[in-house]
């Protein structure tokens, strides 16, 4: 009950006029940025941060949490309209923008939105009854363990994601390649930069996202040369009755996947929505629709990730480690106002820890209001005829692009993954993986440089820790099970293909 | 005849082979106790070369799906990007913006001179409103 009692003394932090007014700018201006391709949660609140220096502590706090929703739900728009994602929305791209190219675009922005909504009320309950347990569960997991649930995550990914194992696990790689461009961490050496000092730091996650998908994603309307018009007849937003109650088990599924992910240092939410939208594919009721713009492609994958995005707050109030970019971001402001996250910070500032607790569920609840309303709105962009939404579009690519360094070279390397991105395309490649690498990528080698040397080199750690060869006994299950399936089919079809000839004769 | 399941193993291999090669040639490898910047690359591009020879490998026991490029659209859709860039940094902005609006529109399925100015414009109020409210560091005069 302390824990209730604690909540209630938290609403009455949020639930100030104050407070609450600044709960909702934020949640605006986060959705208004993050709607532009390229501004994803990171960039939002790097933009915003700035407004909030002459406020006090708590509002501030509330109204930076307020941006950062906002924007990955901006985030998740511009992925299901326009099929440009940032980190957190890559799933949102596979059903989401299916349902956008079915005419279902408001139905999917508002699955996104309420799922959201959900999958955040369960991270809070999470957040409130087990934040300091939670804590811990990171410091069980060693760097072998680590690599193991990347690796995992790669497997799970590139399976359901494009159904054919091979074809993703290339692109995860092809996705970690791609992330060992720029310094190496340890040694300070420049790989794969070609003496170009804007590589120096590696290819921007931004350029990818927004050469593999968007660019990518233009050339395609453009060659199939057929005018996209799915948005000229009504919208329809709110979902029936039979369509809700498909949404639920889906969302309430992701949320839970969310939380527990979310905790996790690293690419926590990242990671998280492909976890779900896996765990949808295989026991959703409608798991054979998935894929092809349903409901529950949209529902999971958008309350796991707005679920991680609360949870992701536990390592940095409870041991003040942040444990992604945005996190660290969001510590940068804590310390501006003169609060050290840690240990300390709950018993320190309660009115702060809880006011940031309850005021996330009022930021959720102010998504879904504005959501409604904004929606209609935003899709009426749409029925410009395509020809002039491109170079709109365009326009949007090379302003998201250049404001994350202020840097126009970083344009060319968008244009350099514009190119890939149309090969990967044209070759049924999905970047989707691709994504997922990258974001993993750099971690995953720091991870097993790690593990290694700690080892001294030997392989072996892999086993002997429990976490990690348990993880990699599902990978081997998984493999085996593919390897088993393949032989099957080819055999079936062979068979198949030898029977026919008999059959239709007679 | 292109086969793209074919040409999609051919481009991973290579993928591979690009970056390991690289990796193996510039980069210290090390040992497993203490690996150099080469040694993860390097490991990861033997992985991605492995499966793209067993893409290569089953796309023998597979049907054929033909390949279509389409060059132009793509080309002109980077070229009105690096021009962008490239007006954007020796001239300013706005120039850049302009170019970016007539270039692009040839890749569209019809050409119309006021159209391109109208979007040019609205284009141009944006990025000023991008640089007035939102505080974005854009050259754009």
């Amino acid at each position: 009950m302390d824990a209730l009692h604690n909540l209630a003394f938290g609403f009455e932090h949020a639930l100030t006029l104050h407070n609450l007014m600044y709960c909702a700018i934020g949640c605006v201006v986060g959705t208004l940025v993050g709607l532009l391709p390229g501004l994803g949660p990171l960039a939002t609140i790097s933009v915003l941060l700035p407004l909030t220096y002459s406020i006090d502590t708590t509002s501030s706090l509330i109204m930076l949490a307020g941006i950062y929703y906002g924007a990955q739900y901006g985030d998740s728009v511009s992925a299901i309209t326009m099929k440009m994602p940032h980190a957190s929305s890559i799933v949102a791209c596979i059903d989401g923008y299916a349902m956008t190219l079915k005419g279902k675009a408001g139905l999917a922005l508002f699955t996104a939105g309420i799922s959201s909504f959900i999958g955040g009320t369960i991270a809070i309950v999470v957040l409130v009854f087990m934040a300091p347990k939670l804590g811990e569960v990171a410091f069980l997991f060693g760097p072998a363990d680590y690599c193991a649930l990347m690796m995992v995550g790669f497997f799970c990914v590139s399976f359901v994601t494009t159904g054919s194992l091979l074809n993703g696990l290339a692109m995860c790689l092809v996705g970690v390649l791609l992330g060992q461009i720029g310094t190496d961490v340890n040694s300070g050496m420049q790989r794969y930069t070609m003496d170009l000092p804007f590589l120096a730091d590696g290819v921007s996650l931004v350029s990818i996202a927004l050469g593999c998908f968007g660019i990518a994603e233009i050339t395609k309307n453009l060659d199939s040369k057929q005018e996209r018009s799915p948005f000229n007849g009504e919208i329809k937003l709110l979902p029936t009755w039979p369509e809700f109650k498909r949404i639920l088990p889906s969302a309430v599924r992701g949320s839970l996947i969310g939380s527990l992910i979310g905790v996790l240092p690293g690419g926590g939410a990242a990671i998280a929505q492909f976890a779900a939208y896996a765990l949808d594919k295989k026991v959703s009721k409608y798991k054979h629709e998935i894929g092809t713009g349903c409901i529950e492609g949209v529902a999971g994958q958008a309350a796991a990730d707005e679920a991680a995005a609360r949870t992701s707050f536990i390592p940095l109030m409870s041991i003040g480690i942040p444990e992604n970019p945005v996190m660290a971001l969001m510590m940068a402001a804590f310390i501006i106002k003169g609060i050290q996250p840690g240990p300390n910070m709950i018993a320190g500032h309660p009115e702060l820890f809880w006011g940031l607790v309850a005021s996330m569920w009022v930021g959720g609840c102010f998504l879904v209001i504005l959501n409604v309303p904004m929606v209609r709105y935003l899709l009426s962009v749409f029925k410009i005829p395509y020809n002039v939404l491109f170079p709109g579009i365009l326009f949007f690519c090379c302003i998201g692009t250049y404001s994350v360094n202020n840097n126009l070279d970083d344009l060319y390397i968008t244009a350099v993954f514009g190119i890939l991105g149309f090969v990967f395309m044209r070759l049924k490649l999905d970047s989707a993986p691709l994504m997922l690498g990258f974001i993993l990528g750099p971690m995953l080698e720091e991870n097993f440089r790690r593990a290694m040397l700690i080892s001294r080199g030997s392989f072996g750690v892999f086993v002997q820790r429990p976490i990690s060869a348990t993880l990699l006994g599902m990978i081997a299950l998984l493999v085996g099970w593919q390897l088993v399936a393949f032989v099957i089919d080819t055999k079936k079809k062979r068979a198949g293909l030898a029977a026919q000839p008999q059959v239709t004769p007679t | 005849m292109i086969d793209q399941n074919l040409t999609r193993g051919i481009f991973l291999v290579l993928f591979a082979l690009i970056f390991g090669v690289t990796a193996a040639l510039n980069y210290p490898i090390g040992a497993f106790a203490h690996g150099g910047p080469g040694l993860f690359p390097v490991l990861i591009s033997i992985l991605l070369g492995l499966v793209g020879l067993a893409l290569v490998i089953r796309s023998r026991f597979e049907q054929k799906v033909p390949m279509n490029f389409k060059l132009k659209n793509i080309g002109v859709i980077i070229g009105s990007l690096c021009c962008f860039a490239f007006v954007s940094e020796h001239v300013n902005m706005i120039v850049g913006i302009v170019l970016m609006v007539f270039i692009a529109a040839i890749a569209g399925t019809n050409y119309s001179w006021m159209r391109n100015v109208k979007v040019s414009i609205a284009l141009v109020l944006i990025a000023f409103a991008f640089q007035r409210l939102l505080g974005l560091n854009l050259p754009l005069y």
